[in-house]
């Protein structure tokens, strides 16, 4: 066990949503570090502009998400956010990517401002940074730049309308099996795995349910289950009403199996070091534990990468050095069929709850969770940090 | 279920033909069974793959090969030229004694979109040969006489029928292992009851101990024609496994010949009630018959219909 930094003196604050199991988490974190109780500034209240920052706090931002009335105010119309009950609020619904990011965007902007304002408040994770890991375009295209290996995508210049214009993109691309994902969705929302076959078949699969309204309007919920569509008049609603907002497309790269069952990795990396990492296994080709993915053996992923294996943690470390300013990232990893290689899928700002999973044997986290590991990488910071300035009072 | 990559193949460990930029030695060429197949994301295509096989592994010495994905695009009749490769270097491959085509699994391609083609030309080619599996979309069998082939296993979510009558048409004397993964109508799997007449004779393959009958819509009347057909008797394991078997299926198999002795019967993934599992469990297992049970399913329901579904259809 890693020695640890204990240090009372530091407060923390959590941006999330009071009551949640990721502000328990944090706050229980806090605790066993010695650090005092940290205090809880609720979503809804950063997202209304009503909070003031306490001087000398280190401030984590945690995941606004599964909370109904937060979700009303990033998401919601402008009648949605500020009338109406939560009840009738359909937090399932695909749509609203677009409009939830810039206004997310918008509130970490703002709290970054209030935190420079505020005397010693430290934010921990830089809002631009958060703001590119949620739009899958600018994260794949600065991973590509900056040489990791990710799967191949789709030019969207000139934006894909729809079905029709996006099949005729991929068949130019010779692209005949894709992942679709709005460009600003998380938890496999709205995600659909495309694929063309002989005879211009189509088939996708998705957790997106389609519902034809009585007005033949069309809505996507998402669902816990995977179903496919493979009629042309699904396909075209499907995906036609997944274009009205921005996507990312890119090449569904084979996943190795474990059991049958195709297989990614999430791995966390605290403080420029992978500290942890999870399989997850799942009949679907999304793994998404609400989806039916199950957690994985991890070791039997070691042997089977053998020389592959230290070479995918590295590239989940230089994935967040290509993210400087963010404690903590957590990297999709698609490990090639054979495990011999691999691509980044995507890179999450809050790929961090992963209850009870302690870090990697021989590493830096070995034994802490994922939040104990981030506790104590900010503490070794600050420590650092104050040592360089010299001696305090 | 789904289809996994072999790991085991010809009672020989699968081993990848490492990439070209991979260091590593390489077993001794008999002790593996090796897999080629095409990375995504690598420098080489299935051609360059399969020249850089024949070039570093001494294949006079390869007793089985796997070949696995063969491309970005594994459609239309993309398979045919592949297996053709494999005909071609038949000088080189004097001592191969199985094969596998198209180890390919759903993150690579549907199996229904596999297209499968004519073995016979591989049969033709390779004498020698013990044992034969493909995976996919299997349309045509020409009728092949073939002295050694022992075990034939063709896995499909949809096979049609003219498959099992060009097998039906076959002479395998030797044949004593007889696998067949007839798959959803949804998926081209046409075959009839009717359709499986010759094989459930008895008569074609005088040395056949293993049937597997899998994976069809119509396991209930598999399981009916089963009951009476006279090659059961001369088998020792029976597979009426993956399909939309009933009770009404399993009545049929009660009411039948005896089944007793059997070494195994494989139903796993099937729709038997509590108490039909029972009732074979009871009739059989008292007389050493392993019965496999695994994976009691239970109905979809879409808008009040009930959906039964076999284990691999797309």
């Amino acid at each position: 066990v890693p020695s640890r930094t204990i240090d009372s003196s530091a407060r923390f604050t959590v941006v999330g949503n009071p009551g949640s199991r990721r502000v328990a988490m944090f706050a229980a974190a806090v605790r066993a570090a010695g650090c005092p109780e940290p205090e809880v500034l609720a979503w809804r209240d950063v997202l209304r502009g009503e909070y003031a920052l306490t001087a000398g706090t280190l401030l984590r931002v945690d995941s606004p998400g599964e909370d109904d009335e937060v979700d009303r105010l990033l998401r919601g119309s402008d009648r949605d956010a500020t009338s109406g009950s939560a009840s009738a609020w359909n937090s399932a619904r695909v749509e609203g990517g677009a409009t939830w990011y810039r206004r997310f965007t918008a509130a970490l902007r703002t709290l970054a401002a209030a935190a420079a304002a505020t005397e010693g408040c430290t934010l921990l994770g830089d809002p631009e940074e958060t703001a590119v890991m949620f739009d899958k375009r600018r994260t794949h295209a600065l991973l590509a730049t900056a040489g990791i290996p990710v799967p191949p995508a789709l030019d969207m210049r000139g934006v894909p309308a729809g079905w029709d214009d996006l099949r005729t993109r991929l068949e130019e691309s010779g692209m005949r099996r894709v992942f679709v994902k709005p460009a600003h969705g998380s938890s496999a929302s709205g995600v659909v795995a495309l694929e063309f076959g002989a005879d211009g078949r189509a088939r996708a699969t998705t957790s997106a349910e389609l519902i034809r309204l009585g007005d033949g309007r069309v809505q996507l919920v998402n669902s816990l289950r995977v179903r496919r569509y493979t009629e042309q008049a699904d396909l075209r609603a499907l995906l036609d009403a997944l274009a009205r907002e921005p996507l990312h497309v890119e090449r569904w790269l084979p996943k190795a199996a474990q059991h049958g069952r195709a297989a990614d990795l999430r791995v966390v990396v605290t403080a420029g070091r992978a500290t942890h990492a999870v399989l997850r296994t799942s009949r679907h080709p999304m793994t998404n534990l609400h989806l039916g993915g199950a957690r994985g053996d991890l070791d039997l992923v070691r042997e089977a990468a053998g020389p592959g294996w230290p070479a995918l943690l590295e590239t989940c470390e230089r994935v967040a050095a290509c993210f400087p300013g963010s404690p903590m990232v957590g990297v999709d990893v698609l490990p090639a069929v054979g495990w011999r290689s691999h691509a980044v899928g995507e890179v999450n700002a809050f790929g961090d709850l992963l209850p009870r999973l302690t870090g990697l044997p021989g590493g830096p986290a070995e034994g802490l969770d994922t939040y104990a590991a981030f506790v104590a990488a900010v503490l070794r910071t600050r420590a650092a940090a104050r040592a360089a300035e010299g001696p305090h009072p | 279920m789904s289809v996994r990559h072999l790991t085991q193949f010809h009672g020989l460990p699968v081993f990848d033909l490492p990439g070209a930029d991979e260091a590593g030695e390489l077993p001794a060429a008999d002790s593996v069974a090796w897999r080629v197949r095409f990375t995504w994301g690598g420098s080489e295509d299935f051609d360059r793959i399969w020249e850089r096989f024949l070039g570093t592994v001494d294949t006079t010495k390869v007793t089985a090969l796997v070949l696995g994905c063969w491309g970005e695009e594994m459609y239309e009749d993309t398979l045919g030229p592949v297996l053709r490769r494999v005909v071609d270097a038949k000088e080189r491959f004097p001592a191969l004694k199985a094969f596998f085509l198209a180890d390919v699994t759903f993150e690579e391609n549907e199996i229904s979109w596999i297209q499968q083609t004519d073995l016979a030309p591989l049969l033709n080619a390779y004498p020698g040969l013990e044992e034969l599996g493909a995976r996919g979309g299997h349309r045509e069998f020409t009728p092949v006489a073939h002295a050694s082939l022992r075990t034939l296993r063709l896995e499909s979510g949809g096979m049609s029928a003219a498959v099992v009558r060009g097998i039906s048409e076959s002479e395998l004397p030797s044949l004593e292992r007889l696998e067949l993964w007839l798959g959803s109508e949804e998926y081209g799997g046409d075959t009839t009851v009717d359709d499986l007449a010759v094989l459930l004779s008895g008569v074609r393959f005088p040395a056949l101990r293993h049937l597997g009958l899998q994976d069809s819509e119509l396991q209930d009347g598999i399981a009916g024609a089963v009951a009476h057909a006279p090659v059961v008797p001369m088998l020792e394991t029976l597979s009426l496994s993956m399909g939309v078997l009933t009770d009404a299926g399993g009545e049929a198999l009660l009411a039948g010949q005896p089944l007793t002795h059997l070494k195994k019967l494989d139903l796993h993934h099937h729709f038997l009630t509590d108490a039909m599992m029972q009732r074979l469990g009871e009739a059989l297992e008292p007389a050493g018959v392993e019965v496999d049970l695994s994976e009691q399913e239970t109905p979809n329901e879409y808008g009040g219909d009930l959906w039964h579904y076999v284990a691999v259809a797309e």
